[in-house]
């Protein structure tokens, strides 16, 4: 059983472009399920629904949860209140590693925690997992904290220190984001049409609802 | 409150800044306060940063002094900007949190088209606010949930303004595309 455990940004990048019949295509070709933590669904589905601007989305990703394209920790017999208070053992070491002048820098938030919590314990039970995350910061502590240092320095005017111990944690977790998922989509025939020009497009489209991702990226994967 | 010296330096310009309807100087001083709000979260700063902001909108929107109520509205913020520079000058955290409060309070204090509009300019400058501490290495959700809006608005504006452009990226696409592939056999 392979898992493929879903961020708030990713969800936003891809069904703010309508992409859901998309997510369905792709949840056909994956032997494995789709998930969602309490803390994303909280963010995607339950506070925008009271929200008239997002509340489509919001219903539109619930009917996503309904037809079990995407499923909850639960389905895998995974207690969600488990995966909280591992994600509060994230929050208190992801906030705790970058600092300024002594200070800590609070990074991210329970719902990208939620999902490097949910992996890690996926990893231990030794269930082969992946988190799709769109947002750059939590890709980055997990895969690139020095450069994630050089950036802050450059983008705050302050010496940054890192606790590196408190990164180790993060070692081992793997990242794609909606935009190796609109390729894996498109490649494997989830997505009607074979014209390179609808790859192109729906990468543009998912980079300009927030995946962070750069025009030299998007170039190097229209090449492959 | 964080770093009251240089929130009093940016208070003091941005008032003289209003006087004389400057509105590109009020908006640089609005991105000083960036800095300060990615690395502390003071609660305090984030509404000075959007209020600074929101008012270099206002400032350059001259229609908006057609309508009722602008005048009271005009005066009473010139009133509540000399009332913020005292408290930062008496050190007076609450006395600076409060006027703040009375700020945002003057809005609902409008009527009509006026508060539709001007209501439409804060909301818009949360989200520009969030764009710019998202561009500081913050991530997506704890920006939203700073000023207090949805990562769908935060997201959206983000992609489309450029900000995500400056990725860090130790993985290369290809080698990603190749772990996606690979986890999709």
């Amino acid at each position: 059983m392979k898992i493929l455990i879903f961020d708030s940004s990713t969800l936003i990048s891809l069904v703010m472009n309508g992409l859901f019949e998309e997510i369905r295509q792709i949840k056909k070709i994956f032997d494995g399920k789709f998930l969602i933590t309490k803390e994303v669904k909280n963010e995607v589905i339950d506070r925008p629904l009271n929200i008239k601007r997002f509340e489509l989305e919001a219903i539109k990703i619930q009917e996503l949860l309904d037809d079990k394209t995407i499923v909850m920790p639960e389905e895998l017999k995974i207690d969600s209140s488990e995966i909280s208070r591992k994600t509060y053992e994230v929050l208190e070491l992801a906030n705790n590693c970058f600092l300024s002048n002594g200070k800590e820098i609070h990074l991210i938030d329970a719902g990208e925690a939620s999902c490097i919590a949910l992996s890690k314990h996926l990893n231990e039970k030794k269930i082969e997992n992946l988190m799709c995350i769109d947002e750059r910061t939590t890709r980055n502590i997990v895969e690139s904290p020095e450069d994630l240092k050089s950036f802050l320095q450059k983008k705050i005017h302050s010496r940054i220190e890192i606790k590196k111990n408190r990164l180790e944690y993060f070692s081992g977790l793997k990242i794609i984001r909606s935009a190796e998922l609109v390729y894996v989509a498109w490649k494997k025939g989830a997505i009607k049409s074979r014209d390179k020009k609808v790859l192109d497009a729906m990468l543009w489209a998912v980079k300009f609802k927030g995946c962070s991702i750069s025009e030299d990226e998007i170039r190097e994967i229209q090449k492959i | 409150m964080q770093e009251g010296k240089n929130l009093l330096d940016i208070l003091e310009q941005t008032k003289k800044a209003i006087q004389k309807e400057d509105t590109a100087t009020i908006k640089n001083l609005s991105d000083r306060t960036n800095n300060t709000v990615a690395k502390t979260h003071d609660p305090d700063n984030i509404t000075l940063a959007v209020i600074i902001y929101a008012m270099s909108k206002i400032i350059e929107r001259r229609q908006y002094r057609n309508y009722p109520g602008w005048n009271k509205f005009y005066k009473n913020v010139n009133v509540y900007f000399d009332k913020l520079i005292y408290c930062l000058r008496q050190k007076n955290e609450e006395c600076f949190s409060e006027t703040l409060k009375l700020i945002r309070a003057e809005i609902d204090n409008l009527s009509g088209k006026l508060r539709r509009y001007i209501q439409d300019v804060f909301r818009k400058a949360e989200i520009n606010k969030a764009s710019k501490i998202y561009e500081h290495g913050i991530s997506l959700e704890k920006t939203a949930k700073l000023l207090g809006i949805t990562m769908y608005e935060v997201a959206g504006y983000s992609g489309q303004s450029g900000i995500i452009d400056e990725t860090i990226n130790k993985i290369s696409a290809k080698s990603r595309i190749k772990i996606a592939m690979e986890f999709f056999k």
